[in-house]
Formats: structure tokens, C-alpha cells, sequence
């Protein structure tokens, strides 16, 4: 792995923090710092059902909670950024500039999803332009 | 930082541990960028770095986890240790609660890496010696105690840092080298890049894969 995007929970710590989690659910005691770090491991696991879970349990806890609002939003845009969602990843950063600017590991992390983004669109163009180029043929070919 | 895909031999993992405010990040920007970070606010989570040193002849990646210092996100940040070559440890020379909790730092560190992670002590900001808290026989000596290297150092000036993270990888290229450390073994915090040419491979490794993600070139 090369960067903060790649990085990827355990599968151990998933299940320990969900666990911890579910406890203190059960006993109608949620702790936001328990949800925070259960949300937080849910947004690097491999799996995107995972990711999409901690995306909500961190929008419930910058919503209702008096968590830090920096961590939320850090890691929100993580999430996002990790399903690919590049511009709601950006919306988060944005608002995280807004009380913060200048931070520089939230512009090491825009840096890097800007990037990403870049190439995805480089790789849509590249796609609508084989695409163009097949039907270009397959016309030709036709008319033949 | 910049360097071809595979343009180095291996891959060694550090962490930066110690308590909140005591300039980890800013050693990491010293290291990684060359320059200081006068404002540097606290970390969230944690942060990560690269740079491509030279040992013995060898270009070794440095990949270097930065863990935030708030007590919050230490049950997370432990995660982290498991699989570190290098574990650099810091304490603030200008504050003494910062060295005292260095013991729970330690035991940490014991028991969340292997018995051959080497343990870098490093007492920052040696630029501030008129409010100097802690001296530097002391530190030294509570290192000699518990077997880690030692320097003072500074992030502002960048005195040391330099020493710092490459005597570390010093140490874990000679336990290689002389076979201490199992290259094999899942959380050796070493990656052996076998597809650099030249190169023999150490113990046999030949499995130690590269991900398919590491050939990126940063």
C-alpha cells in the first residue's frame, strides 16, 4: 500500500470494535467514542457494505454527537473517497477547510483524492473514446 | 521521494508513538519534506509518509505511520503497531508528564510487535533548552535500561531527525543481515522486493509479495 486510501482494518479489529459496539447499544448506553471507533474501522474495510455503514455512523455522530466534528469529517471523506464517491469525499473536505484551513493532513488527503479523481475521469475518457471508435466501426462494417 | 515501482530492495514499517503534542508529525514532515511545520495541529487517526533511503548500498522505503497522541483514538491507533520494523518513540524534553508516560509507551510497543522491532527513543524539541524539562542523562540512561537507541533531537532545526530514522533502518538491515530477523514471518514489518534485480534473495524469501498497489511510484 502506498497511501492513506489503501489502508484496510483487520478483519480482528473489525470484529472486536463491532462487538464493543453492539454492547454498548444493547445496554441503551451508546458511547459516541465506542460508535466513532467502530465507525472508523467500518470505513477502511475491504468491503463496501462496511464502508457505507461506518459513512452513516459517522454522519449520525457530526449530526447528534459532541464528537469531534474534525475526526467525522476526516474520516467521512476517507469513506467516501474509499467507494469512490471523489466529490461527496471533497464536499467534506471543503467543510472541514472552512474551520480548519491550512491543515496539512487534510490537504495531503485532498491531494490524493484529487488524483484519484483525475484518473477516473482519464479512464472514462479513454473508455467513451473506444467506445466511439467501436461504433465507428461496427458502422463501417455495416455499410459494407 | 521520487522513485521508479520497484526501485528499491525492501519495504520496512515504522510507527511514531508517544503523547499528544510532543511534535510527531512535525518529525515526520522534517523527514519526509525537509522543512518544518510551524503550526501543526493534532492528528486525527492516523497519518502516513513514504521516503526512499539508502542503506549499505540498498534503497529501502520507508513507509511510516504517524499515530495521533490523543488518548481517544489510542484504542484504534494499536491497530497499528502490529507488523512495525521500527517503532520510533517520543517525549518532548521541554515537558516532563511526556516522559514519565513513556513506560506505558513502551509496554505498548512490547507487547504489540515482535521481540526484533527496534525501539527508537527520541526526546524532541532540543532547540527549546531554556525550558528544558527533562536532561538528557536521565533519558539516556532509561534507555540504556530498556534497550532502545537514543537521541535528542529537533523537528524545528532538524537536528537529528535524519539520525534518527536511518539509524533505525540501520539496525533492522543488520538484523537481516545476521539472521535475527525472519524475513517470513507475517509481522516482520519487512517486505523483501523480489523483483529488483541483483538481488539474492535473503533466507530463501521469495513469497514476500508485493502488491499489486505498492507499484505505484511515490
Amino acid at each position: 500500500m502506498d497511501d492513506i486510501l489503501d489502508e484496510m482494518t483487520s478483519a480482528q479489529d473489525l470484529k472486536k470494535f463491532e462487538r464493543e459496539y453492539n454492547i454498548t447499544l444493547l445496554n441503551g448506553n451508546l458511547d459516541p467514542k465506542v460508535q466513532f471507533q467502530y465507525a472508523w474501522c467500518l470505513v477502511r474495510s475491504k468491503y463496501s457494505s462496511d464502508i457505507y455503514k461506518g459513512i452513516l455512523l459517522l454522519k449520525n455522530l457530526l449530526d447528534t454527537s459532541s464528537m469531534e466534528r474534525r475526526d467525522c469529517m476526516y474520516y467521512l471523506a476517507i469513506g467516501h473517497a474509499r467507494i469512490k464517491e471523489y466529490n461527496k469525499a471533497l464536499e467534506y473536505i471543503n467543510l472541514f477547510s472552512t474551520t480548519e484551513p491550512g491543515n496539512t493532513q487534510i490537504e495531503h488527503l485532498e491531494s490524493l483524492i484529487r488524483n484519484k479523481l483525475r484518473e477516473k475521469r482519464d479512464r472514462n475518457g479513454s473508455l467513451i473514446a473506444i467506445a466511439g471508435i467501436t461504433s465507428l466501426i461496427s458502422i463501417f462494417l455495416m455499410k459494407k | 521521494m521520487s522513485a521508479g515501482p520497484y526501485n528499491y530492495s525492501y519495504i520496512f514499517k515504522y510507527i511514531i508513538i508517544g503523547d499528544m503534542g510532543v511534535g510527531k508529525s512535525c518529525l515526520l514532515h522534517q523527514f519526509t519534506e525537509k522543512k518544518f511545520m510551524a503550526d501543526c495541529p493534532h492528528t486525527i487517526g492516523v497519518e502516513f509518509g513514504t521516503r526512499i533511503i539508502e542503506v549499505a548500498g540498498q534503497k529501502i522505503k520507508l513507509q511510516i505511520w504517524d499515530t495521533a497522541g490523543q488518548e481517544r483514538f489510542r484504542a484504534v491507533t494499536r491497530s497499528y503497531y502490529r507488523g512495525a520494523a521500527g517503532a520510533l518513540m517520543v517525549y518532548d524534553i521541554t515537558r516532563r508528564s511526556t516522559y514519565n508516560h513513556l513506560s506505558s509507551w513502551l509496554t505498548d510497543t512490547r507487547n504489540l510487535t515482535n521481540p526484533s522491532t527496534v525501539i527508537f527513543l527520541i526526546g524532541n524539541k532540543s532547540d527549546l533548552e531554556g525550558q528544558r524539562d527533562v536532561t538528557y542523562e536521565e533519558a539516556k540512561k532509561f534507555a540504556e535500561e530498556n534497550g532502545l537507541m537514543f537521541v535528542e533531537a529537533s523537528a524545528k532545526t532538524g537536528d537529528n531527525v535524519e539520525e534518527a530514522f536511518l539509524e533505525t533502518a540501520k539496525k533492522i538491515y543488520q538484523s537481516i543481515q545476521d539472521g535475527r530477523l525472519d524475513l517470513n514471518a507475517a509481522e516482520s514489518g519487512v517486505q523483501h522486493n523480489p523483483s529488483q534485480p541483483g538481488r539474492t534473495n535473503l533466507q530463501g524469501v521469495l513469497s514476500v509479495q508485493q502488491g499489486g498497489k505498492d507499484s505505484c511510484s511515490c
